[in-house]
């Protein structure tokens, strides 16, 4: 069966930022600098095919962008200009509004001003919601800050917590579902077999935690950052999750809980200055190109953190009214941050990569490799056997 | 025998003749032949002091005959003959052995190999005693050119020459001068206009005093040789006018080739379906539409159209692929909203500016898709319910390995060049050949692209082999200098060793007639004998193994000589 080639796609993933994929004339240089380009998975130029010809349906079903780290070795070496690197970023970008069911992806993703403009109303809504319990169902003061008599006491804030964990697992676990069915149920996915799945199960933790694959990219840095990022984040959210009533009183500090809290605000914070840094900088390949979505996460991020350590600031001196408006405003910045960008934009990748990893073992198994035919150059083959008849 | 006095010189050549061939043994045989008055063997026998050696040895020793046994006579031949010039004896009274190519480079056995540069030498010391002193001729050659072709090759030429104030007659069969240029739009990779390019060209060309272009008219006939040819065209009235010219230049272009014989294609099936001469009559005209009047939605374009094929023909035609980014170019510019395709084998960027180009064409968006030499694609109807296109074009494409299927609304195949039909009378009535797919054949393919195996004959542009517009310029300026070159020596010096017939003994059989592959003999019917044209004569010497009285004589080939030589060896 022929394939229609679709022209409008590539105008498609301009919006997700394939700017550039047009220039691309197949030289292979990019997979062959690339480190990770491993049979069966040769990438990224088979995607860049995929995508200049508008193949959606392989595309769909294409793991390679989530195999990619991004340390750019390939836009170096592309002669024509192609930015191998940043369409495989934008390829992640339009895979995550297609494994979204709900639509709200593509929408953020098509455009920074709506995404920008969900943030600020639901940033808005949360703020109001807060004050509304406050006054009327919390310690109804701001000047209080710590136990329970607090303006927003640790038991509700953690009861909101869950709750909202609760919805976000939802919807992250459905479009994870998503992303199974078009890469592992599709047209050219392996036959199902459930051994498989159960044998590499142990590459979901590793990959999350160690994310040991990112490491062999051939620049350390940028997985030394994003690994001190996720578990500074982990960290963080282990402590709100579990610890949010220890993490709250005051105001003397607990150091049992605080040391850990210290320790990830400050690599939450060097890795957002030094991503901000990159961004704006652009001496990195990895950094040249920046998605409004980017931008966006990473201000976001700053916010979080800054008013994460003002309200700790603030609350230890004393000024609890301060320190209270300054945890609105954190939380403010927290909501919208896992409300849309966990499940619909940047953040989901949290789920995508580990899981494509996880498929990507399932399908390498499920291929039996062919014994490979000795290379020989079209005509001497046709000498040969024609002297042999 | 008459005793002559023999200089016998053996070159080391550096180590090349040394390492393999005991050049003083060589060299100390010689001196013990009879007749030989001096042996040596020398570094470089071609180096300076190597030729004043032999220049004093002629002077003191009073040689007569010199034997240099060295490399090939194609190298240093002349060299030599200089020397003996200048030693004040007949130039042609040296003889080459060439132990070089012949012996040491191709023999690893010194004692062997000594043995044969010997027996080589030898058999040049038995020869150059029969050597006759031979003058060189001259010829008087005429200042007029016959250009063939009123291309942009064609006209380039004649303004080459006629702006150094020499007689041109440009004959061009069609009514009009322009050639296939004048059937295009803009150029590739510039996007110049054809139509500024030539317009100046020809109005050049016609307004020239020293041009006398002469349309609808064609050759029938030429004579003569180089210098002196007599050639016969006829206009369309059939009035027939003779031209004394000294040189001729062919630029008869080409032909594009025949698109309806890939059936695959469905050319002059499916009315959208048309050629890139075609397409370039549309885009002349302003409008690039479908049959029907409607812009298209798709348009594809197919390279390598009978080109680059087992099938058809096999070479390239070198311009198509730059073309075929023009067209990209200008349809994207009339109608911004259409997507183009471009179907290519490989892509051949190799001019100047045309990398550029092609990257350029990458990023208006022009979609390359790979198909694989001779797996055609095939171009089938859409079903205009379902499709929003009218055609459709599956092929396997190379870089995703995917069959696809294109939409189509208007498909442009990419004609190739093909010699023209005509190729053969015209390479018959000016004596040149053609290789296998019918284009004229260079004297040589990289050292003399633009000379013939007949002198004075040159050929320029599309009638070689396929050619873009600088390079057709190129070769048409080319061969102007080269005859502009002869005509300011006045005359012509041509070779003293040719062949002779003897009107004594030539029976007028005729037979050497046709075997001549430089068409260098004439029959004189008064007579009823042949004779060679020297300066057309070659000396290849088949005329003189062929001729059934012995009439014929190659001079400085004679039977003595030959024998000698052969007796000599053994």
């Amino acid at each position: 069966m022929a394939v229609r080639v679709n022209h409008k796609l590539i105008d498609e993933l301009e919006h997700y930022g394939a700017q550039d994929v047009v220039k691309c004339y197949h030289c292979g240089n990019c997979s062959a600098a690339c480190p990770f380009s491993k049979e069966p998975f040769i990438f990224p130029r088979r995607s860049m095919r995929h995508l200049q010809m508008g193949l959606e349906a392989r595309l769909k079903a294409n793991l390679e962008p989530w195999l990619c780290y991004y340390c750019g070795e390939c836009s170096e070496q592309c002669p024509r200009g192609a930015e191998p690197g940043e369409t495989m970023m934008s390829m992640r970008r339009w895979l995550t509004a297609k494994y979204d069911f709900s639509g709200i992806s593509r929408l953020f993703y098509r455009s920074g001003k709506i995404e920008v403009l969900a943030v600020f109303l639901l940033a808005i809504l949360t703020g109001l919601g807060l004050l509304w319990y406050g006054f009327n169902f919390g310690g109804k003061s701001l000047s209080v800050y710590h136990g329970d008599g607090a303006f927003l006491p640790s038991s509700a804030i953690h009861i909101f917590d869950w709750s909202m964990a609760g919805v976000l697992t939802l919807f992250l676990s459905i479009n994870c579902i998503r992303m199974w069915w078009f890469t592992m149920m599709g047209e050219r996915g392996p036959k199902f077999r459930l051994w498989p799945y159960i044998k590499h199960i142990f590459l979901l933790p590793i990959h999350f935690i160690t994310q040991k694959r990112y490491a062999q990219c051939s620049r350390k840095r940028p997985w030394f950052l994003h690994l001190m990022l996720m578990l500074s984040y982990v960290t963080m959210f282990v402590l709100i999750m579990f610890f949010l009533r220890d993490m709250q009183t005051g105001p003397e500090i607990d150091w049992n809980v605080h040391t850990f809290g210290y320790i990830a605000t400050a690599g939450l914070l060097i890795a957002v200055i030094f991503a901000i840094q990159g961004r704006i900088r652009k001496t990195e390949p990895y950094h040249v190109h920046s998605h409004e979505t980017d931008w966006i996460f990473l201000i976001l991020l700053l916010i979080i953190t800054v008013t994460g350590i003002g309200q700790h600031v603030l609350h230890r001196m004393g000024m609890y009214e301060a320190a209270n408006i300054t945890y609105i405003v954190h939380l403010m910045g927290v909501v919208p941050m896992l409300v849309l960008e966990v499940p619909f934009s940047k953040w989901a990748h949290l789920a995508y990569r580990p899981l494509a990893m996880y498929f990507a073992a399932i399908q390498t198994d499920a291929i039996t490799v062919p014994e490979k035919q000795p290379v020989m150059a079209p005509g001497t083959q046709l000498a040969f056997s024609g002297s042999r008849r | 025998m008459s005793g002559h006095r023999i200089g016998v010189y053996v070159c080391n050549c550096g180590t090349n003749i040394a390492k393999t061939v005991k050049v003083d043994e060589v060299a100390e045989a010689m001196g013990k032949l009879d007749e030989v008055a001096i042996a040596r063997s020398y570094k470089y026998m071609c180096s300076n002091p190597g030729q004043e050696m032999i220049v004093n040895d002629i002077k003191e020793l009073k040689l007569d005959r010199v034997v240099v046994a060295a490399c090939s006579p194609r190298m240093h031949e002349p060299t030599f003959r200089k020397a003996l010039e200048t030693a004040g004896l007949n130039p042609y009274f040296v003889e080459m052995a060439n132990i070089r190519e012949q012996c040491s480079w191709v023999h690893d056995d010194i004692l062997e190999a000594t043995e044969k540069a010997k027996a080589l030498t030898h058999a040049a010391v038995a020869r150059v005693a029969y050597n006759e002193p031979l003058e060189k001729r001259s010829v008087q050659m005429s200042p007029a050119t016959l250009v063939l072709g009123g291309g942009i090759a064609g006209m380039t030429a004649a303004l080459e020459l006629a702006d150094s104030d020499q007689t041109v007659y440009l004959i061009e069969r069609k009514d009009v001068l322009g050639g296939n240029v004048a059937r295009v739009d803009l150029t590739a990779p510039y996007l110049d206009s054809a139509r500024d390019i030539l317009s100046e060209l020809i109005t050049k060309t016609t307004r020239h005093s020293k041009i006398n272009v002469m349309l609808g008219t064609e050759l029938v006939h030429m004579g003569g040789f180089i210098g002196n040819f007599v050639c016969k065209v006829k206009d369309a009235e059939g009035d027939e006018t003779e031209l004394s010219v000294g040189s001729v230049v062919v630029c008869t272009g080409y032909k594009e080739f025949d698109a309806s014989r890939i059936k695959q294609y469905g050319y002059g099936k499916f009315p959208d379906v048309i050629t890139s001469f075609e397409l370039e009559t549309m885009i002349r005209k302003g409008r690039i539409t479908k049959k029907d009047g409607t812009l298209p939605k798709y348009v594809s374009i197919i390279h390598c159209v009978g080109s680059r094929s087992e099938e058809f023909n096999t070479y390239c035609s070198r311009v198509c692929c730059m073309t075929a980014l023009k067209y990209a170019h200008e349809i994207k510019s009339a109608i911004p909203s259409a997507y183009v395709d471009d179907l290519y084998i490989d892509m051949h960027a190799f001019g100047k500016g045309c990398e550029d180009f092609y990257r350029k064409s990458s990023e208006v968006k022009t979609m390359f898709l790979m198909y694989k030499k001779n797996s055609t694609p095939q171009v089938k109807l859409a079903d205009p319910k379902k499709d929003d296109c009218s055609m459709l074009i599956t092929v396997q494409e190379q870089l995703s390995g995917e069959e696809i299927e294109i939409p189509a609304d208007l498909i442009v195949l990419m004609v190739g060049m093909e010699p023209r039909e005509d190729s053969t009378d015209v390479a018959h009535l000016v004596n040149i050949s053609r290789d296998k797919d019918g284009w004229f054949i260079e004297s040589h393919p990289k050292l003399d692209p633009v000379a013939t195996t007949t002198d004075g004959v040159f050929i320029a542009g599309a009638c070689s082999s396929p050619k873009d517009i600088p390079d057709s310029v190129a070769q048409a300026r080319a061969a102007s200098a080269r005859i502009l070159a002869r005509i300011s020596m006045g005359e012509i010096w041509t070779d003293a060793v040719y062949a002779e017939i003897d009107e004594e003994l030539c029976s007028g059989c005729r037979m050497c007639n046709d075997l001549c592959p430089y068409t260098a003999i004439e029959f004189d019917e008064e007579k009823k004998r042949s004779h060679v044209i020297s300066a057309v004569c070659k000396a290849c010497g088949a005329c003189v193994a062929a001729c059934p009285s012995g009439a014929i004589k190659a001079r400085h080939f004679t039977d003595e000589q030959i024998y000698a030589q052969i007796e000599g060896v053994l």
